[in-house]
This record gives structure tokens, C-alpha cells and sequence, in this order.
């Protein structure tokens, strides 16, 4: 007689496995820390995703002194500002999207936001191919510390599959 | 989360597919050299992306790779003669050169050439590093011999063993990317098992259950990265290799041999995993290779005259409930290789992928499979060489690293994730 695993782990059994929805949409915030990526990240807009939204902080100029207010530099990509803590509060994964060899100082804020209210980073590089190693190293560090999960990739059609992976 | 059509282009290996296409653009291990000792040995049956085929060693040592029927009546030539450089079939005595070349039918003249109408398919089959690897793609396309730096390793240096897994081979492969479940399933042989025990690189995984994931386009495939904690603000990177389509290293720990894997198929619903061990500068100990015949680190142990595991689907995997309690092992499954399979295998045959619910941590599986139908792509429409046959891009390492937390693992680590002649791998 067929023990339960085999039985179980065939083809035919799988016509059994309950056809419902295993899971709710989760929502993933997208945001470009710099004008190339900013440019990526308003063609995936276009597209159609269950709970994702787009943002940008490509207008980012550095940390905001003591006393200064987050607001300002972070907006939908119709240009409305937005503010950051309450996106983040509101999202399961936020991604950030860098270019090599531009600014990603915007990482901080968002890291540490996401760092304060537990929500999960990723960090992707576009465009390493066309940069020193030096400078690479240089967007590196500033994602770093504050994506769980960092890809450096080759191809900008990758965050769309990453995206659609991960059902956003 | 992958489309069905996805999940069915990368799944589907048989003649005529995609992705079998782009496996038989590759060397392909097909059999362990043991497996055909002698000349006229007898011959072996072999199945390789949904081929029937035979495997077999004539008078002078020829290696044969064929259909596995005879062209009269389809008899299986499994039963044949291997006999003066041919094999016969035994049931009207057509026989059959290495190339698949018929040479004799008994019953028809000689004079009437018939028999040089007749040709078998065959594919080259050639010995290296213990394995004989099989090539099923154009002629015109036959790429170099391999040069997996094991494949190159001297006899003393080097184990290989291949088991049967029930599964596809995609659902196997990315097991073999998928770091994260190291510190779950595998929690129990860090510090148990002979050929990874011992390791300071065990500490740091034990010590920081919470790696970070890197994830590096390579020329032939991709680095995965994972990070942890180290002293004074270091990281601890354990860089692991796949080159496409089916070839994945793990980072070495101390002085261990450094191991990893080729995922193969069968069919769609089952694969060959083969795995390899080796040191570079030294012969494997007598202790390692005990180990390894006894099934340990990532090797199994059979059921006797197959390469089927002991523990199999057949008998629950084996399974000991109570030693899963008692936290011996996290699955209640016993050996590194088994607890990947038991899982993969639970899986069903071909998991279907529109019902995943894949993480951020999952990038290395979401970038193999963005990489891989990418070249399917190049390849079907601009008939593009997939990476991997470059010879380039099997000179390669995994490696163990501690590096300052500045520093990118591709750029600090360069030299450590290529082959270094004559050096071992860089490890912690």
C-alpha cells in the first residue's frame, strides 16, 4: 500500500488543493529616490497592481534639521506631497528604487520609518553596469543599513517582475 | 508568484520545449562514471529531459549514449549483448555501434547496405571528474567540454553521488538559492553534522537569525548573499553561486569540503540531484569520505542498488516525530538532502506558482526565474546563448567572508568568488 506522503504528493491529489485565495492583497508602497528611478517607477504605474502605489522622493535634498518637519519631500508622482509616516503605517513592504551612482540619502528616512513601525524594506539598484565600482560601493552604503533585502539588477524590467512576484 | 504559461515554460524540459532547448545547449551530468566500469559492461538505462535512453561502454571503451530501442520491433536494448563494439539486440540480433550506427541485420544480405539505413539517436557522452556528461543539443551548438572546478579536481579530491528526487526540477533548484530556510530546516546538522560542524561562519549563523539578503546578477547567473552580524561592526557574507540553468554552490564552512549541486531532469515530474564535494589543495579525508558514503552533509544514503534515498515518500521520509520534539532535528526528518526533498517532494510533482505567496527575502528565487525566461526570450528570439556555457562562467566559487559593512561582496570578495588555482576557497 502507498504511504500517505506518496499518495499525497501526486499529480492526481493535486486536484484536490482547496482553490480559494490564500492570501490578502499586501500593500506595497514603491518609491524612487532619484530622477532615473523616478522615470522606472512612473511607467510601472501605468500598469495594473492590486494595492500598490507609486511615490517619489527624487525631490529629496538631505535630512531636515532638528525642528524641521518630514513633509515636503516625498509625493505621489502626480506631485502631491505626502507624508511619509503615514504611508509607511500603512503599508506591508516598501521598496525603494536607486539608481547607481545618485543620490540615496532618502533611504535613511524612509529606512528608519519603516524601521519605527516594522515594516519590511527592499532596496533595488538599477544601472550598476554604467558605473565605477567605487560609486556603486557609494549607493551601497547609503541603502545598506536599511533594506532587508537589497538586488542589484541589470535589467529595469526586473522590478516589474519583482513586483508581480510578490502580487502588489 | 509566477503566470501558469511562466510556471510551464520553466518546468517543461522535454524535446521541442524552451527550456529544454536551452538545457541541451549544456553538458549535462548523466551518470556517474561508476555507473559504466568496464568495457562491455552491461549497459544502464538513463532518462534525461523526458528521453528514454542508453547508456553503454563498448570493447574499447567508447561511451554510448542512445535511444534506448532497438528500430526493428522497439525492443529495449537495455537486454542487449554488449559485444566486438557493438551492442545486439536479442531478439533478431540487429546490433549497434556507439554512435547508434546500425552495423549488422542478420536477417537482410549484407550486400544490400540496409543496415547502414538504420541509425539510432545518440548523443555524446564523455568522462570528466568522475561523471559522464551527456551533450543533446545541435552539433553545430556542442560546446566545450565543462570545466566545474570540481569536474577538474583530482580523484582523491573530489566525491560525487546523485540521488533520485521526485519532483520537477525547478522546485528543487530553487531550494538550492532559497538561503533563508538554512537557519529553520537545517538548524539541526549546523552543529551535528561531520561535514559542517565546527564552523566559526556556524556561529554567526546561530548568532544572528536575522541575515540580510543581497542579491548580484553574475555573468552566468547570480550571487546570494546573505549577511549577518560579525565582530566590530563586520558583516559575515555567505555567498552562494547559481550559473544557469541548474548549477548551485553553498558557501564553505572552515576547513570542510566546499559542496553543492546540479539540478537535472528527468522528466517534468522527476530530476537527477547531483552532488559534488571537494578541496582543492588536499586529498578528502578517510573520516570525510565515510561521512559522505554514509550519507551525511548533503549526500543520502539508498536504497540498496538504486539512487533512490532510504528515506522516501514510500515510508514517510522516515519521519521521527519525536526527535523533531525533542528539536533534533526541525522537521522530524533526518540529513540535509532529505529534508530539502521530503519538503520539495510534498510540494507535488510541479508546484503550481499562480498560488505562492513569495516575500521580500525570496529575490534570489524571483531573479533566477526573471533571469532565466529572460534568456529563454534571447534565446528563442534572437537564438542568444544562454549564460552558463561560457566557460568563464563555470570557473567560479561560493565563499564565506567577513568584510567591513561599506564594502560591496562582489568588489571586496572578487577574487574569492573565482577559481584560484591551486588555492582553497576562501572560508570562516
Amino acid at each position: 500500500m502507498e504511504s500517505e506522503s506518496a499518495r499525497m504528493s501526486s499529480a492526481a491529489e493535486a486536484r484536490f488543493r482547496i482553490d480559494a485565495p490564500n492570501s490578502k492583497p499586501r500593500v506595497v508602497k514603491v518609491i524612487a529616490l532619484d530622477q532615473r528611478s523616478e522615470r522606472v517607477v512612473k511607467e510601472l504605474a501605468q500598469g495594473r497592481w492590486n494595492r500598490a502605489a507609486f511615490f517619489t522622493a527624487s525631490a529629496f535634498g538631505g535630512a531636515p534639521r532638528k525642528g524641521e518637519s518630514f513633509a515636503g519631500w516625498l509625493s505621489d508622482l502626480a506631485g502631491r506631497t505626502k507624508n511619509l509616516v503615514e504611508e509607511v503605517n500603512s503599508a506591508d513592504l516598501v521598496v525603494m528604487v536607486a539608481t547607481a551612482g545618485e543620490n540615496a540619502q532618502a533611504a535613511s528616512l524612509i529606512g528608519e520609518a519603516c524601521s519605527l513601525k516594522r515594516v519590511t524594506t527592499t532596496a533595488l539598484i538599477l544601472g550598476s553596469a554604467d558605473v565605477p565600482d567605487e560609486t556603486l560601493s557609494k549607493t551601497l552604503s547609503q541603502l545598506r543599513p536599511w533594506a532587508l533585502m537589497l538586488v542589484i539588477a541589470s535589467a529595469e524590467e526586473y522590478v516589474e517582475d519583482m513586483l508581480l512576484a510578490l502580487r502588489a | 508568484m509566477l503566470r501558469k504559461e511562466q510556471n510551464d515554460l520553466l518546468t517543461q524540459t522535454g524535446p521541442g520545449t524552451p527550456m529544454g532547448q536551452m538545457f541541451r545547449l549544456h553538458w549535462l551530468p548523466a551518470l556517474l562514471a561508476s555507473e559504466l566500469p568496464e568495457n562491455e559492461c552491461p549497459p544502464v538505462r538513463i532518462k534525461l529531459l523526458s528521453e528514454r535512453l542508453l547508456a553503454w561502454r563498448d570493447t574499447q571503451g567508447r561511451y554510448a549514449l542512445n535511444d534506448e530501442f532497438c528500430a526493428h520491433r522497439g525492443v529495449s536494448l537495455w537486454f542487449g549483448r554488449n559485444e566486438q563494439n557493438g551492442l545486439r539486440c536479442p531478439y533478431h540480433g540487429w546490433k549497434y555501434d556507439h554512435t547508434g550506427q546500425c552495423i549488422e541485420v542478420p536477417s537482410e544480405p549484407a550486400e544490400s547496405g540496409f543496415c547502414t539505413k538504420v541509425k539510432l539517436k545518440s548523443y555524446p557522452l564523455v568522462e570528466r571528474g568522475g561523471v559522464l556528461w551527456a551533450y543533446m543539443g545541435p552539433p553545430e551548438k556542442q560546446p566545450p567540454l565543462p570545466e566545474w572546478e570540481f569536474a577538474l579536481m583530482p580523484a582523491d579530491r573530489r566525491y560525487m553521488s546523485k540521488r533520485l528526487q521526485e519532483s520537477n526540477w525547478l522546485q528543487a533548484m530553487e531550494g538550492g538559492i532559497d538561503s533563508s530556510h538554512v537557519s529553520f530546516l537545517h538548524s539541526g546538522e549546523l552543529n551535528s553534522d561531520p561535514l559542517f560542524k565546527g564552523s566559526k561562519g556556524n556561529q554567526y549563523n546561530m548568532g544572528d537569525m536575522k541575515p540580510v539578503f543581497e542579491v548580484v546578477e553574475s555573468p552566468g547567473g547570480l550571487f546570494i548573499g546573505a549577511r549577518r552580524n560579525a565582530e566590530n561592526g563586520n558583516y559575515y557574507w555567505r555567498v552562494t553561486q547559481w550559473v544557469m540553468p541548474a548549477f548551485t554552490m553553498i558557501p564553505p564552512r572552515a576547513d570542510h569540503p566546499v559542496h553543492g549541486h546540479f539540478w537535472v531532469p528527468i522528466d517534468d515530474e522527476n530530476c537527477w540531484a547531483w552532488s559534488f564535494d571537494y578541496k582543492v589543495t588536499r586529498p578528502l579525508s578517510q573520516h570525510e569520505v565515510e561521512a559522505m558514503d554514509a550519507g551525511k552533509g548533503i549526500h543520502v544514503e539508498y536504497v540498496p542498488g538504486t539512487f533512490r534515498p532510504a528515506a522516501n515518500k514510500d515510508n514517510d521520509y522516515l519521519v521521527d516525530r519525536a526527535a523533531q520534539k525533542r528539536g533534533d532535528t526541525f522537521s522530524g526528518v533526518f540529513g540535509i538532502a532529505m529534508q530539502d526533498a521530503s519538503l520539495q517532494e510534498s510540494m507535488g510533482p510541479i508546484i503550481d506558482r499562480t498560488k505562492e505567496n513569495l516575500v521580500s527575502t525570496d529575490n534570489g528565487i524571483i531573479m533566477a526565474r526573471h533571469r532565466l525566461l529572460r534568456s529563454l526570450k534571447a534565446m528563442m528570439d534572437k537564438g542568444t546563448t544562454p549564460p552558463g556555457i561560457d566557460l568563464a562562467h563555470q570557473r567560479v566559487r561560493s565563499a564565506a567572508v567577513v568584510l567591513p559593512p561599506d564594502q560591496p561582496f562582489k568588489e571586496a570578495a572578487k577574487e574569492a568568488l573565482v577559481v584560484q588555482a591551486g588555492k582553497e576557497h576562501v572560508t570562516v
